[in-house]
């Protein structure tokens, strides 16, 4: 054991010297946030201070992208997702609004042949659920270039970032969350990404933003509520289209904390079949979240020939 | 007075240092040494005394309820906890300070989180992946619904997959079969796959190493713990033993005021 890491001398050397690694680490934040416009004012100020305390922060505050790292980009399975292969394996999608990052991620630009340069965002699995089942290995999550997407639960608009880069231009990521606070992180994301219609509603009541959703092509939900199924197939009846997608995730502790995972997960796929939801595959998120599980479903599926 | 202690004429006398002749006997010792060594003696014999009074008034019935779990081995107190750690655990349980330990450990904790954001999945097949692969993914349980028992008894992973069944392995992605067909990877001669490769692999070692240094320190922590509260007051009950053998304490739960 000991500290073998401390490589900033002995006990007093070490902590004068950690003080001027994290002012570093801060440095590189600020430059980010910087970057990110209005959000990011504190997130500068920080920054300057800790350049200056620890001299880390210039080379880290600099772009994420540190000019044409030599990464491999592999497409995905799924359209619009990749995989950056390179000192690290990272999730990416190519970002919509090269440049920026939308919540502090990593953004790698990779030279292409003809000599024009695509900038992808790093998509962390542990902090997204599709992310999660993406790499999990879902066969199919209807989430690609020109689909429209209804997003329930859509929080501070990370996840909702991607989803959007994925559709790309010609699609629409129509991302409703109830909470007001992160519902203004949600709208700053929607500012730079001209896809994302923001609805601050609640989606127990979808009747109240039915003028602003047309029929959608996929349903995600993350709403992480008791109801849920209920919620999902609310909205699925009300905007999705005969033979659209659901896609949902689950977390076993919201909807029964006594009860055991696997049994809850077959609960909720059983009332979503109640609900005309045919579930298709169903996945949990190990290593990435415990206990969570993602149900892909078709809404009213067309009968075989 | 001063001026007639000038007027009169006294010598000094200093102190000499051991003479050559005597130089085998040692250094001579000076009046600063004497003082030094009589006050130790002194002192010495001072505790002495009070010992032998201690001793000589001594209550034969005297009791403590210490007496009853704690035991001397030669007159040497045994404590037993120390006994069931490694030395180099309880070095640094006795040489540093508990914050230090703490803020050591957060340190890792952050460590290892920004080690794990950085590696997205695990690809089968390299001898460090492997020892992370087991431990930490592949237990994710993935179903596949179908129409009838017929389909579920013919099916065929790699058909429903629509890829090539050696990709099967590889959950993070199965490229279908057309993507392959039409997969253009943009590899540039200055990539160096290997060197690529050496360095994951560094990261996942870094990583295991990081993961059993939280064992340790966490380990540590709970110990310093334990210690500190024991030797606090409160009433208290063993509830079982650890896997070192060591007794669980529950401490009564006391009404703050």
């Amino acid at each position: 054991m000991g500290f073998a890491d401390n490589k900033r001398g002995g006990f007093k050397g070490g902590r004068g010297g950690a003080r001027g690694g994290r002012g570093g680490g801060r440095g590189g934040f600020g430059g980010r946030g910087g970057s990110r416009g209005g959000a990011g004012g504190r997130g500068g100020f920080k920054g300057g201070r800790g350049g200056a305390r620890g001299g880390r922060g210039g080379p880290k505050g600099g772009r994420g992208a540190k000019g044409a790292a030599k990464v491999v980009i592999e497409p995905h399975r799924h359209e619009g997702v990749f995989i950056a292969r390179g000192k690290e394996d990272l999730l990416v999608t190519k970002n919509l609004v090269p440049g920026e990052s939308v919540y502090g991620e990593k953004r790698i630009s990779v030279d292409n042949a003809d000599g024009t340069k695509t900038e992808y965002r790093v998509w962390n699995p542990f902090r997204s659920k599709i992310a999660a089942g993406i790499l999990g290995g879902l066969d199919n999550i209807y989430i690609k270039p020109g689909a429209k997407v209804l997003y329930l639960g859509g929080a501070s608009g990370t996840t909702v970032s991607h989803v959007a880069d994925i559709v790309g231009p010609t699609g629409n990521v129509y991302a409703v969350e109830f909470s007001l606070r992160v519902g203004r992180e949600l709208i700053n994301v929607a500012k730079k990404r001209t896809n994302v219609i923001p609805i601050i509603e609640d989606a127990r009541y979808p009747q109240k933003y039915r003028m602003l959703v047309p029929m959608v092509d996929v349903v995600f939900a993350d709403v992480a509520q008791p109801d849920q199924a209920r919620i999902i197939a609310m909205n699925a009846h009300m905007f999705c289209k005969i033979g659209g997608h659901i896609v949902i995730s689950i977390k076993a502790s919201c909807i029964d904390s006594t009860m055991e995972p696997a049994k809850v997960f077959a609960s909720e796929v059983k009332k979503l079949q109640s609900e005309k939801i045919k579930p298709r595959e169903q996945l949990t998120l190990e290593p990435y979240e415990r206990d969570h599980a993602i149900v892909v479903g078709e809404y009213r599926p067309r009968p075989k020939k | 007075m001063s001026s007639l202690r000038n007027a009169v004429h006294r010598r000094e006398h200093r102190e000499r240092s051991q003479l050559a002749s005597r130089e085998r006997l040692g250094l001579l010792e000076k009046h600063k040494d004497y003082v030094l060594r009589a006050r130790d003696y002194n002192k010495k014999q001072k505790r002495l005394r009070a010992l032998q009074l201690k001793a000589a008034f001594k209550n034969p019935d005297e009791f403590y309820f210490k007496m009853q779990s704690t035991k001397t081995k030669d007159g040497v107190h045994i404590a037993e906890r120390n006994e069931k750690f490694s030395a180099e655990f309880l070095k640094l349980l006795k040489t540093q300070d508990k914050n230090y330990v703490n803020y050591q450990n957060s340190i890792n904790k952050l460590k290892i989180e920004k080690l794990k954001n950085a590696m997205h999945f695990m690809e089968k097949g390299q001898e460090e992946n492997d020892k992370y692969y087991d431990e930490e993914t592949n237990n994710s349980n993935h179903t596949i619904f179908v129409d009838d028992d017929d389909e579920a008894k013919n099916f065929d992973a790699a058909k429903h997959f629509n890829t090539y069944p050696e990709l099967l392995a590889r959950k993070f992605n199965r490229p279908t079969k057309e993507i392959v067909k039409n997969a253009k990877l943009n590899v540039d001669d200055d990539v160096n796959v290997e060197k690529l490769v050496k360095s994951r692999s560094k990261n996942i070692r870094e990583l295991l190493s990081r993961i059993e240094r939280e064992k340790n320190l966490s380990s540590v922590q709970n110990e310093m713990d334990i210690q500190k509260a024991l030797m606090g007051k409160g009433r208290r009950r063993k509830v079982g033993t650890d896997k070192n053998g060591l007794p669980i304490y529950k401490w009564k739960q006391e009404r703050k005021k």
